[in-house]
C-alpha cells in the first residue's frame, strides 16, 4: 500500500482524509493498522471481533476526521483511545466476563510481553519491554489488567487484594513513569512521522 | 448515587480513567471536568499516549482488514450538496470551536459520544449540563443513547453548528457560530433523508437551542440562509453542513 502520502506527516494524512483521500487513509492504515488489530486483539481475545473493532475506528476516521484533535495527542494515540474503548465495551458486554474473572490472575498479568520482533521500529519495542519490566510489580499489573483485561480499577483491587486507592495511585504512577522512561528521554514519540 | 468528587479524586483517577478502568459514573464526572481543567485534560493525554506504547508492536496491518475498510468507503455518501458548494472540501475546522468555546459547549461536546446505560445518568449529566446553560432537553439529548453529534461546518471553517440526533429523528441544534443576517433574512435548516430535502425549521438571524424531528433517517444537515418566513425548497447554497454518521 505505498502511496504518495508515506512521507507525509500525521496530521498531513488527516487534513487529506477530510478532503476525501482515500489514499491518505490507506496510509494512516498501514502505519498504525498494525497497533490497533494488536490492541484489539489483545483486548478482545477474538481476530473476528478485533477485526470489526479495526473496521470501525478505520472508518470513523474517514467519516469523522474533525474528531481527531492534533493537540490532544497524536494520531495513534487517538486511534488507540478509540479502539481501546470499543474494545473495552466489547468486552464487557461478553457474558463470559464472568468466566474470565476466575482466571489465573498472574497468568494474566505476566502474560503478553512476547513484543513482536517484526517491528519496523525495534528498538521501540525493546525499549518498552525493558521499561515494563522495570516497572514495579504491582504498577505493571495493575495497567496491564485494567488496559488489557478491561478490569475496572476496583475490579483490579479485588484481583489483587489492594486497597482501591492503591489500585488509583499505581495505575497513575505507573503510567507517568512509562512516559518519563519512553517518551520524555526520546526525542519524540517514537513512532512520529514529522 | 452518583459519586461526589472533588479535584483531587478526579487527579486520583485520571490514570484510570485513561485507560477507561473507572465507572461510569466516574468517567461521566471526569469527562465534564475535564471540559473545564487544561492540567487535568493535559494529564490524560499524556496517559493515553503512555499506554498508547504498549501496543507498539509493529505487527503488520492486516490485508483483509483493508479490503473491508476500503470497499465500505464506496458506500460512503458523496459530499452533501444542496446546492453546489464552491469547493469539494469536507468540514474540517477541527478547532473552530477550540478557542473561547463556551464550557456548555464543551460539555455537550463530550457527553454526546457517550452511550449511556442508565436513566439516573442522564438525569444527572441533564442537570449538570443545564447549570452551564444548556437548554435540560437538549441536554438529555445529547447523552441519550445513540445519540449522534454532527458538526456542520462552512467551506472555509469560519461557521459551525454543532447539532444532536437521536435514533428517532428529533434532534437538536446546539450552539451556532453564525454570522449575522440582515433584516429580511433568516437561517433555514434543511435534512436531506434518502434522496429528498426536507425543511426541518426556520431558525431566524441568531439561532439558538432548537429542537428539531426528522420524519426519517437522516444522512445530513445543512442550513442556508432564505428570506424571512423561510422556503419551501432551498434557494442558496448552504452556509454550513454535515454528515450525520451511520
Amino acid at each position: 500500500m505505498k502511496n504518495t502520502w508515506s512521507d507525509s506527516s500525521d496530521a498531513a494524512l488527516v487534513i487529506a482524509i477530510g478532503r476525501w483521500s482515500e489514499e491518505a487513509l490507506a496510509e494512516a492504515y498501514r502505519r498504525h493498522g498494525g497497533a490497533v488489530f494488536a490492541l484489539a486483539r489483545r483486548v478482545c481475545r477474538d481476530a473476528g471481533i478485533s477485526e470489526e473493532v479495526v473496521q470501525e475506528v478505520f472508518v470513523k476516521l474517514w467519516t469523522t476526521p474533525d474528531r481527531f484533535d492534533p493537540e490532544r495527542g497524536s494520531l495513534r494515540s487517538w486511534l488507540l483511545a478509540q479502539t481501546h474503548s470499543r474494545a473495552i465495551d466489547r468486552l464487557r458486554s461478553d457474558s463470559s466476563r464472568r468466566t474470565r474473572e476466575e482466571r489465573d490472575v498472574s497468568r494474566t498479568a505476566n502474560a503478553g510481553y512476547d513484543v513482536e520482533r517484526e517491528v519496523w521500529d525495534l528498538a521501540v519495542a525493546d525499549r518498552v519491554n525493558d521499561v515494563m519490566g522495570d516497572l514495579p510489580d504491582l504498577e505493571r499489573r495493575a495497567i496491564e489488567l485494567a488496559y488489557f483485561d478491561g478490569y475496572t480499577y476496583r475490579e483490579v483491587a479485588q484481583l489483587l487484594d489492594t486497597p482501591e486507592g492503591t489500585v488509583k495511585s499505581r495505575i497513575r504512577s505507573g503510567l507517568k513513569r512509562m512516559r518519563a522512561d519512553l517518551v520524555d528521554a526520546e526525542t519524540g514519540q517514537p513512532w512520529h512521522h514529522s | 448515587m452518583a459519586p461526589q468528587l472533588t479535584h483531587p479524586d478526579i487527579q486520583s483517577l485520571l490514570g484510570a480513567f485513561a485507560l477507561d478502568a473507572v465507572d461510569d459514573d466516574e468517567a461521566s464526572i471526569i469527562e465534564i471536568h475535564l471540559t473545564e481543567c487544561p492540567r487535568c485534560r493535559a494529564e490524560v493525554v499524556e496517559h493515553r499516549e503512555a499506554a498508547s506504547l504498549l501496543s507498539f508492536t509493529g505487527t503488520a496491518a492486516p490485508e483483509g482488514v483493508w479490503s473491508r475498510i476500503a470497499a465500505g468507503l464506496e458506500e460512503t455518501p458523496p459530499p452533501f450538496q444542496l446546492a453546489r458548494p464552491s469547493a469539494p472540501v469536507r468540514p474540517l475546522a477541527f478547532r473552530v470551536m477550540a478557542a473561547g468555546a463556551a464550557v456548555a459547549a464543551g460539555v455537550i461536546g463530550v457527553l454526546a459520544t457517550q452511550v449511556v446505560r442508565d436513566n439516573s445518568r442522564i438525569d444527572r449529566l441533564a442537570s449538570i449540563a443545564s447549570r452551564h446553560g444548556v437548554d435540560q432537553a437538549a441536554a438529555a439529548a445529547a447523552i441519550a443513547p445513540g445519540a449522534r453529534k454532527v458538526h456542520l461546518s462552512s467551506n472555509d471553517g469560519a461557521q459551525a453548528v454543532d447539532a444532536v440526533v437521536l435514533r428517532d429523528g428529533r434532534g437538536y441544534l446546539i450552539q451556532s457560530h453564525l454570522a449575522s443576517l440582515g433584516r429580511d433574512q433568516t437561517y433555514q435548516l434543511w435534512g436531506v433523508i434518502g434522496a429528498q430535502t426536507i425543511s426541518l425549521g426556520v431558525l431566524g438571524d441568531q439561532p439558538a437551542i432548537t429542537p428539531f424531528k426528522a420524519a426519517g433517517p437522516l444522512k445530513a444537515l445543512a442550513i442556508t440562509v432564505e428570506h424571512t418566513g423561510g422556503a419551501v425548497a432551498p434557494t442558496t447554497s448552504p452556509v454550513v453542513q454535515g454528515f450525520v454518521s451511520t
